[in-house]
């Protein structure tokens, strides 16, 4: 999976703008989008809300959890356990590279939340090195990984399976009495 | 006509049509063109650039377009001749004219259906009045004729005393009748000459497109910054006056104080990577930021002419100059990012001390600087000169649509790397214009022919390829007068305008031809070359192409440049 399509999934959360335009209901697949009134609050997908912006027809209000002390919080966290700590969307990465990308003057503290974010995924992406070295070194069965997200997963899935997979079939050579010819 | 209202003549009525946009080569109108293309973004209008070169370019464009597209707008061209003439466009068409080109043609002022003017009346226009230059003839003449066959036909039956008493009376009539109109007229012809006699500059209009986005309140920063860039790029190339340059930058500082207080409100501060635009009153020295400061010093007009750097004299007042600030030689040759922060930290302040008492009062000026990221800060005049090397860009064969394309590109903030390049660029040029006219000057080229100075660039000139694209043969024709007046001692030729001359096209064999006014302080940057060249052209029947927008610049053949110039120097004096 290249991680331009793991951004494209991700487009698909929802974050709130507030339009400066007003349009009625309008009826997509994949939902309806609630109707536009100027000054008021509506939740939109990420694609939707990013081309208001570069159109200048809304302001987009940062998630929740984009806030720099909490985010702090979680980096604090997420460095003292060795397991995976809870992580604040499942597409915090790419949520925080398009809205910084595109909105940075919507969001307060812009450059503090980028660089922590950036701690906060550089500190997992080490505990998966680890943990996929591990696996492969000391061929383990099975791993327990909670609260990856799908863009972690993705860095790490071409090297696991191409590893585990020359690895089981060192594993299978190694068998007494299996003739192998070839 | 003149629009009044922009966002309901204007934009309302192009929002939801298919447009082509007509855009002239130089800096404003890439600007505006920019400015109109977010505002076209934004509400996702179809549109189509075209960059013209010239009216020949316009012509061939506006047929090829004519069949598809109803609406046209026309950015810094147009404005000055009567362009439903020059055109013969069908009677739908519709053209939208943003230009700083002045006098406005009388016929584009007063057509009400198909010519609208996106230029403010407060400009100081000096429009004649519609009853001096247009006459409803018609009446008069049916009632003149009415008259006469009325009388003709009374006449077989009245006794002719009578009849010769009414032609009589009907004849005086008809006589001052003619009296009148031949005052009338030659009247008008006096009105229209003073009028269209002197070429200059109007409000730039990448202004006039940000007010367009202000009104809509779609105005951003990047919007405010090209602005800004248009208004600089007319005060670099000289075509407004010191006076308007300053009225215009207070108007958009206010601009530029009401999209700051917006940010600065928040306790929370911008981000480092959004743009920031702050006044700045700094040095006039071209692209120093970017350079050493001593190679700015030596290649920017001011500095240059005031110090007469071609001269020995000239290059020891400048170690002077540079002793006496405190600054040592090592620091000055060194590139600016790397001086010193010692030395750089009061530098505008010490460099106009000691500016003062070498007698250059204006070194420093009002500008604005913009600043995003934490390595990218330019100067409104370093954007202006970067791309204007860009659009004028000699060194690859490439033709003017794609130097267009590159140097509307390197507006973008996202095109840092296009903007170094055109500033490289831009180095190259000003030290070309720098050594030319130390040469011209040291070599006594630049002569006076009577009612004015001539100068001619021969062929073997270093960079002398550079000199055939109009914007830089000006800049260099404004240094060069202004190094002249300075160096020359005769009082007379200080107040003379200067013509240009140099190879445009080697194999056509022909050279472009650039006449601008006399230097003075109070200078209005008023240009009558225009006129001057079309009649001397006209009187010796040499083969001119006025094919440029800007009337005091014209294309000669070679072989008839000295009979050209005998004859305006006879028109001249």
């Amino acid at each position: 999976m290249d991680p331009s399509e793991v951004e494209f999934l991700a487009e698909k959360e929802t974050v709130k703008v507030i339009p400066n335009f007003s349009l009625d209901k309008i009826y997509l697949i994949g939902g309806d989008l609630g109707p536009f009134n100027p000054g008021l609050p509506v939740d939109v997908p990420v694609w939707l809300a990013l081309n208001l912006k570069q159109r200048q027809k809304c302001r987009i209000v940062p998630p929740e959890w984009m806030d720099a002390d909490k985010l702090e919080e979680i980096r604090e966290q997420e460095r003292k356990e060795d397991a995976f700590s809870p992580v604040p969307s499942c597409h915090y990465m790419e949520l925080t590279k398009l809205l910084l990308n595109h909105a940075a003057d919507d969001i307060p503290r812009a450059d503090e939340i980028r660089t922590l974010v950036k701690d906060i995924w550089d500190t997992r992406i080490a505990k998966l090195r680890l943990s996929a070295d591990r696996f492969v070194g000391q061929q383990e069965a099975h791993a327990r990984l909670d609260n990856l997200t799908l863009m972690e997963i993705n860095t790490t899935r071409d090297f696991l399976l191409d590893s585990l997979n020359s690895m089981h079939k060192l594993r299978a050579n190694l068998q007494p009495g299996k003739s192998q010819d070839y | 006509m003149f629009v009044t209202d922009i966002r309901k003549e204007f934009y309302d009525i192009v929002v939801n049509q298919r447009v082509v946009l007509l855009v002239s080569l130089d800096i404003d109108a890439l600007c505006a063109c920019k400015i109109l293309q977010a505002l076209f973004h934004c509400d996702q209008v179809q549109y189509t650039l075209v960059p013209v070169t010239g009216w020949e370019n316009l012509g061939t464009a506006f047929l090829e377009h004519k069949e598809q597209y109803q609406y046209f707008v026309l950015i810094n061209c147009g404005a000055n001749v009567d362009l439903l003439e020059t055109l013969q466009p069908e009677e739908d068409s519709i053209f939208f004219i943003c230009d700083t080109h002045r006098p406005v043609d009388v016929v584009n002022i007063y057509n009400d259906t198909q010519i609208k003017l996106l230029i403010k009346q407060d400009d100081d226009l000096g429009v004649p009045s519609y009853e001096d230059i247009f006459h409803d003839d018609e009446d008069e003449d049916e009632e003149g004729n009415r008259d006469d066959s009325g009388n003709e036909s009374d006449g077989g039956a009245e006794p002719s005393g009578k009849r010769r008493r009414f032609d009589e009376a009907a004849l005086e009539r008809r006589i001052e009748r003619q009296r009148a109109r031949r005052e009338w007229e030659a009247r008008r012809r006096e009105i229209l000459f003073d009028y269209e006699q002197y070429e200059y500059h109007g409000t730039s209009a990448a202004m006039f497109m940000f007010e367009l986005a202000w009104v809509m309140t779609k105005d951003t920063k990047d919007m405010l910054w090209w602005s800004i860039i248009g208004l600089t790029d007319q005060w670099v190339h000289d075509k407004i006056t010191h006076m308007k340059y300053v009225t215009d930058i207070v108007a958009l500082q206010r601009h530029v104080s009401r999209h700051n207080h917006r940010n600065e409100d928040e306790e929370n501060s911008l981000s480092i990577d959004c743009i920031r635009i702050s006044f700045e009153y700094d040095l006039r020295l071209a692209l120093y930021q970017h350079w050493s400061l001593y190679e700015s010093i030596c290649n920017s007009c001011y500095t240059s002419c005031n110090f007469k750097l071609w001269s020995i004299n000239g290059q020891k007042k400048l170690q002077e100059f540079l002793a006496d600030m405190g600054l040592p030689l090592k620091q000055v040759r060194q590139k600016f990012n790397s001086m010193d922060i010692s030395v750089k930290e009061n530098l505008r302040e010490v460099i106009e001390e000691s500016s003062n008492k070498f007698g250059m009062k204006d070194i420093r000026v009002q500008t604005f600087s913009v600043h995003f990221g934490f390595k990218n800060r330019f100067l409104a005049s370093d954007v202006v000169h970067a791309a204007a090397a860009l659009l004028e860009n000699v060194e690859k064969e490439e033709c003017a649509t794609d130097n267009f394309i590159k140097a509307l590109d390197c507006l973008s903030r996202s095109n840092i790397e296009r903007l170094h390049v055109g500033i490289d660029l831009a180095k190259k040029k000003l030290k070309a214009i720098q050594q030319t006219v130390a040469s011209c000057i040291c070599t006594n080229l630049l002569l006076s022919q009577g009612p004015f100075l001539y100068c001619h660039l021969l062929e073997g000139t270093p960079d002398v390829k550079l000199f055939s694209k109009p914007l830089a043969l000006s800049l260099l024709c404004k240094y060069l007068l202004k190094a002249f007046v300075c160096s020359t001692r005769n009082k007379r030729c200080k107040v003379l305008p200067l013509i240009m001359a140099a190879p445009r096209d080697v194999d056509k064999g022909t050279v472009i031809v650039l006449g601008i006014p006399p230097e003075s302080e109070t200078s209005d940057k008023k240009n009558f070359f225009g006129r001057a060249f079309e009649k001397a052209a006209e009187s010796t029947s040499s083969r001119a192409l006025h094919d440029h927008f800007d009337t005091s610049i014209i294309e000669l053949k070679m072989e008839d440049r000295s009979k050209f110039l005998d004859a305006l120097i006879t028109l001249l004096s």
